[in-house]
């Protein structure tokens, strides 16, 4: 028993290490959001001021609609895709792999501008211009989530059995690849969102207001509402991400084929 | 009605290569046909064709005389259960033997209660909620195999389904299908490359070679008369010894002995083959041969002996004729009255 404890020692060390690393920051800034310096006590004024502000809604609202657009496009484009190549088309792996890492590689000013001067004109006058932006952002991400999962269960393998029992092509996709890559699908959107909530940079290059350049413009005339508006939307993504974390329940399926 | 299952003609070609050529097979009802051969014969294209997981260039499949190779493959009553685990993770093991029959249009409860039926006809009764993750490798084959059966499939096939699961398991399940098999009266096609596997499952053993069946017949003839030397030396053990062609007789090891048949006749560098186990050995000081090394397998020992120029071979005696042999000795050898296979060297 002993040697057990003391074999986990390293392990809690790191999570304490971590845990501090992350929330520190974190809880620091909730106690200064929660500040009120004129009766130096704490309170909800400043969420009260920056939920009353008038685009707050609109902002939130918008980010929200547009990180949907990111995932359904990855859904729509990239699940199809990723099954695909899993099921067989290896000729062009090698090429797709080369194409999602492009995002990582290509320089943001590069991108925007790129963007910018090759979008068709009604495209660029959207803001749901943004939604394909984050979702090639959210390729690298996306796919390797996608790749990684497909990859654990034997889909080929599933597919013909499926087939071999007399479901056809469009039964077996419904009720066998789909609830059996369910959960890597939702991890998959799981990044874009995440990604898609976040993003910044293009957005301001691109001279588009989202929440997050919303955040900063606010930030500029109150900073303990700032502040107390970063604190808001990490939770807001942390409980937006745990609540679709729900529907990826920890089924039956990714887990090892190979344990006997 | 025609028979259960017949190959005419049928041919797969992968770019240059030819898998299937111009194959042709004809099964009867609930007969057990092994495909037996190297990895590369051919054996999974032939199953995956049949199946209609793979279409030929040409030739032509029949079922129960209808024609089906155009049919796709979920339209053809096929049961298969594959090498690696096929399992959906998302149903249990009750839902997963279900599901060819919801794909039937099944009633729920009916579907549930033959389930039940074939989880208990191989050996998991109790199973029937436990998902692939609480199986293990033998049970998964196990549910796949009551899968493949429940909707009473044409014909059963076997994609080696016992290659992924131990010595042990494998043991045991192949008898367990063997007499599934047997009690169901499924015509079944088995692939394997386990030549033990194939030749104490099946009533017809089709070795293959080359996309092409080199010999297709009962599990003892296959191995007492092989049609040529590919045939022989797949299957079981078989020794290569020097022979001369005396008249209509072979000589090998000193015996004349007859001849089954023989290629290239004019050649003189021949050699016979000859089973371990038709090599009578007696100890003698003047002998042809020497032995090498013996092998204490139970019931039967292995010598392995070597003639005076060298050559090596085995012969198979029971331990109690061999019990006074011993390594360096001096014996001699000879060959049981018979015909046999003479090959050039």
């Amino acid at each position: 028993m002993r040697n057990l404890k003391l074999a986990s020692l390293p392990m809690y060390l790191s999570l304490v290490v971590a845990a501090v690393y992350v929330l520190l920051p974190l809880l620091s800034a909730a106690e200064f959001s929660l500040r009120q310096p004129a009766t130096h006590n704490y309170g909800l004024k400043h969420y009260i001021w920056f939920i009353e502000l008038p685009d707050f809604a609109h902002y939130l609202i918008l980010s929200l609609g547009l990180a949907l657009g990111a995932a359904a496009l990855v859904l729509v484009l990239l699940v199809p895709t990723a099954v695909w190549l899993n099921l067989g088309g290896h000729k062009l792996r090698g090429f797709i792999e080369f194409l999602t890492l492009l995002p990582l590689v290509i320089p943001v000013v590069a991108l925007a501008i790129g963007a910018q001067t090759s979008l068709p004109e009604f495209a660029q006058t959207n803001e749901f211009v943004l939604s394909f932006i984050y979702a090639i952002l959210a390729l690298p991400y996306a796919y390797r989530t996608l790749d990684t999962g497909l990859k654990a269960v034997p889909l080929k393998t599933i597919t013909e059995a499926a087939r071999g029992l007399g479901a056809g092509w469009m039964r077996t996709i419904l009720q066998v690849v789909t609830p059996v890559v369910r959960s890597t699908v939702l991890s998959a959107l799981f990044m874009t969102l995440a990604l898609s909530l976040g993003e910044f940079t293009l957005t301001s290059l691109l001279h588009w207001d989202t929440f997050t350049t919303w955040v900063t413009t606010m930030s500029q005339s109150n900073i303990l509402g700032a502040i107390a508006l970063s604190v808001f939307s990490l939770v807001a993504v942390f409980v937006l991400l745990m609540l679709i974390g729900l529907f990826v329940k920890p089924a039956s399926n990714q887990v090892s084929m190979e344990e006997n | 009605m025609g028979s259960p299952l017949k190959l005419q003609g049928v041919t797969r070609k992968f770019k240059d290569t030819v898998a299937l050529d111009s194959l042709d097979l004809e099964v009867a009802e609930g007969e057990l046909v092994a495909l037996l051969g190297p990895s590369g014969c051919g054996k999974t294209t032939a199953l995956r064709i049949i199946a209609g997981l793979d279409r030929a260039n040409s030739g032509q499949v029949w079922v129960n005389g209808v024609q089906i190779d155009k049919l796709p493959a979920h339209k053809r009553n096929m049961g298969m259960v594959f090498q690696s685990y096929s399992l959906f993770p998302n149903l249990n093991a009750q839902e997963n033997v279900a599901f060819g029959l919801k794909m039937r249009g099944t009633s729920k409860s009916q579907r549930e209660n033959r389930a039940q039926e074939l989880l208990a006809l191989v050996g998991l009764p109790d199973h029937a909620k436990r998902f692939t993750h609480q199986l293990s490798g033998g049970q998964q084959q196990r549910v796949a195999l009551a899968r493949a059966l429940a909707f009473e499939p044409d014909v059963l096939l076997l994609d080696e389904p016992l290659s992924a699961l131990d010595a042990k398991v494998r043991a045991n399940l192949r008898d367990e299908i063997r007499s599934l098999q047997v009690k169901t009266g499924t015509t079944t096609i088995f692939v394997t490359h386990d030549q033990e596997e194939a030749m104490s499952m099946a009533d017809r053993v089709a070795v293959m070679n080359g996309g092409k069946i080199a010999q297709i017949d009962a599990p003892d003839v296959l191995y007492h008369s092989p049609a040529d030397q590919f045939v022989a030396g797949f299957v079981g053990q078989m020794n290569r010894i020097p022979a001369q062609v005396v008249k209509d007789k072979v000589r090998v090891l000193d015996s004349l002995v007859g001849i089954r048949s023989i290629h290239e006749f004019q050649r003189t560098d021949l050699v016979a083959l000859v089973r371990p186990e038709a090599l009578k050995v007696a100890a003698k000081a003047s002998g042809n041969c020497r032995v090498v090394a013996r092998s204490f397998l139970g019931p039967m020992s292995k010598l392995l002996l070597q003639t005076a120029e060298g050559v090596e071979f085995q012969a198979v005696l029971t331990s109690e004729q061999s019990a006074n042999l011993h390594s360096g000795d001096a014996v001699q050898v000879s060959v049981k009255p018979g015909d046999y296979l003479v090959v050039p060297s």
